[in-house]
């Protein structure tokens, strides 16, 4: 059994591959780098899958975290994975939209599924979950009512501002001067996705575009994401735990690399 | 010879690592005053002709506090920390600074610095910015010859054309021996990794450059006797205007990428370009800027930049080029879109990294550039 691990800013996911490649479990627990998310997203994991760290026979960690898990046999990207995890999920992909918790990266890939180029936000909450999340605060609702809100829009706002910390003052003034919440929330779905729309035209789009992370749960986000592109842009399957099965990918790689070159 | 190798490597790293010892001690060895020297390209042959030691002042990682008084947050971190170092007195040691003007904010440089340090008189000097016609070639020489003359009257004595033609002598060597090797150094990635080749070439700043240069020397020969050995990661060519902070090049070592050339301002571009050997020395300080090719902060309707990059990646076997973004640099930053879209036209990959120079937290920066390297293995 082959143990992919992502811990991100906000959040740890594990996933398990057999030897045959087939996804055994995934799961994701709502706690980051730094915490004990590690044990408990394990722990998880096992039971579901009715094993024990006994069973597994190699290891590769990702993510924010990643050079922290002593655990780990390797270390490898949230780049590298995501791309990985995306060419195993969804056939075809060209593009890859990950936005996590504390930043955003749009991966090209090659038609054979590998990285061509990549590019990743600056030092700079906008254009990350972080915004969402600020903006939830803001706006007095969880980070997964934001979609169902500004589902519900009816007029778009623009909140013009990049900066998180001004787009906090904006959205303040906005809901002052009476705006409605639902238009706010999707003004800062929008704003993400201009943002992000930046970053891709640095590397390129090619169709298909798969979004990844914590955001691209939330559906209102996706279809922005798609309006800004001008592109259909659709949420991976497990979108949160897509780096920890690619980590798990990579680990039956180097697991059965290691055995030859022992063999 | 391999030790003898390592010592000088260690030497000169611990030279460029700590700029104000490596001066006071140069001073007091060399019993020479030193005059500093603001990026990009200062005529250190004059003040090394006029018997000083020329400084590089190319910023370094001091907390900012007290330069924000006389510059915006917009402003470089090399001019920021350079101003920072004047008025916490790091540069006390000085006799003069020359301060060319190469950009926005090295034009007004000058003024703050007549406040930030009042007792360190200024030279300022401004290239032409059409160095390439005769006009801009005559006022070069001429504004050679009034910095000559203002060095002449701080170090109260004149400077002959003989003293002119040892100091450019002595440049030759240097400029010849660091051509060289960049070029060695690019077969032994596994000894001189990106931390070490920058503190290598950084060191020069800092020492007198006759004494440099044979340590240099003895480096590339000691280099050459080692056998080319496989090297297990990959090789990049560096732009840029600087590669800082060291820390930063510590994750290349760490993912076993090496810088096989370079095209930073503060390494190469300074060596790089062959002097000529007609005319007198100011004829031929001033030639060498009219010669200089793919420098940002030097005008050039062709923009030979991308081609020259994308020549040293094939020439070096590199697999890519980083740029190093000194952020807020706006002349590198107008190069940047053009030569891009050539590099990647060439089909060689292009890793972006924004850097400061006082940098943090590298989480992020590893995060691409381990990345770039999983991307080109």
């Amino acid at each position: 059994m082959y143990l992919g691990i992502d811990i991100g800013s906000t959040s740890t996911k594990a996933a398990l591959i057999d030897g045959k490649a087939n996804l055994v479990a995934q799961k994701v627990v709502n706690i980051g780098t730094g915490t004990n998310g590690l044990e408990l997203v394990l722990a998880e994991l096992l039971h579901e899958a009715g094993l024990t760290m006994e069973d597994v026979v190699y290891t590769v960690a990702t993510g924010y975290g990643r050079l922290l898990c002593d655990i780990a046999d390797k270390q490898i990207t949230e780049i590298s994975c995501h791309a990985k995890g995306v060419s195993y999920l969804v056939n075809g992909t060209g593009t890859i939209i990950d936005i996590g918790g504390q930043d955003s990266k749009v991966i090209r890939l090659d038609p054979l599924g590998r990285v061509a180029n990549f590019a990743m936000n600056e030092k700079c909450a906008a254009g990350t979950g972080r915004f969402l999340e600020v903006m939830g605060r803001v706006l007095g609702c969880k980070l997964d009512e934001l979609s169902d809100l500004a589902g519900a829009s009816t007029r778009e706002i623009q909140i013009s501002s990049v900066c998180t910390v001004f787009a906090e003052s904006e959205v303040i003034s906005q809901l002052s001067m009476g705006t409605r919440r639902e238009d706010v929330a999707k003004g800062a779905l929008v704003s993400i996705a201009k943002r992000v729309a930046g970053l891709c035209k640095r590397v390129g789009v090619e169709p298909k575009v798969v979004m990844t992370g914590g955001v691209a749960l939330n559906k209102n986000m996706v279809e922005a994401m798609s309006r800004e592109l001008k592109e259909d842009v659709q949420a991976a399957p497990y979108t949160q735990a897509v780096g920890a099965i690619g980590a798990a990918l990579f680990a039956m790689e180097a697991a059965e690399k290691k055995e030859n070159n022992n063999g | 010879m391999m030790s003898n190798a390592v010592s000088i490597i260690q030497e000169l790293e611990a030279i460029a690592l700590s700029p104000y010892k490596s001066v006071m001690r140069t001073m007091k060895e060399t019993g020479k005053e030193a005059i500093g020297c603001f990026p990009i390209y200062a005529p250190e042959e004059l003040i090394y002709a006029a018997g000083m030691l020329p400084v590089g002042m190319w910023g370094g990682d001091t907390e900012l506090k007290l330069a924000d008084r006389y510059l915006q947050t917009f402003c470089c971190s090399i001019m920021r920390s350079n101003i920072e170092y004047s008025m916490k007195g790091a540069y006390d040691m000085l006799k003069a600074v020359i301060i060319p003007t190469f950009c926005d904010t090295l034009k007004c440089i000058c003024e703050n610095w007549k406040v930030s340090a009042p007792r360190i008189p200024v030279i300022p000097m401004v290239y032409p910015q059409n160095r390439r016609i005769d006009a801009g070639f005559v006022y070069m020489t001429e504004e050679l010859e009034r910095v000559r003359g203002a060095l002449e009257e701080i170090s109260e004595k004149p400077i002959t054309d003989a003293m002119l033609e040892d100091a450019f002598a002595v440049y030759e060597a240097y400029r010849s021996a660091m051509r060289e090797f960049v070029s060695v150094a690019a077969e032994h990635p596994e000894m001189i990794n990106a931390r070490s080749r920058h503190l290598i070439i950084k060191a020069a700043y800092f020492s007198d450059k006759k004494a440099y240069t044979d340590k240099i020397n003895k480096l590339t020969e000691a280099l050459k006797k080692e056998s080319v050995k496989p090297f297990p990661g990959i090789k990049v060519v560096a732009t840029g205007l600087i590669a800082e902070p060291p820390a930063l090049l510590d994750i290349f070592a760490k993912n076993n990428v090496a810088i096989a050339a370079d095209d930073l301002a503060q390494e190469s571009r300074q060596f790089r370009t062959l002097s000529r050997s007609d005319g007198n020395v100011i004829q031929r300080l001033a030639w060498r800027i009219v010669d200089q090719q793919g420098c940002t902060f030097l005008y050039e309707v062709e923009k030979t930049r991308g081609q020259m990059l994308i020549e040293q990646v094939r020439k070096t076997g590199s697999k890519g080029v980083v740029v190093f973004m000194m952020k807020f640099c706006d002349p590198e930053e107008f190069d940047y879109p053009i030569y891009k879209e050539e590099l990647e036209r060439a089909g060689i990959p292009v890793l972006y990294l924004e850097t400061e120079q006082q940098m943090d937290s590298f989480a992020q920066i590893e995060t691409r550039v381990q990345s770039f390297a999983e991307m080109l293995a």
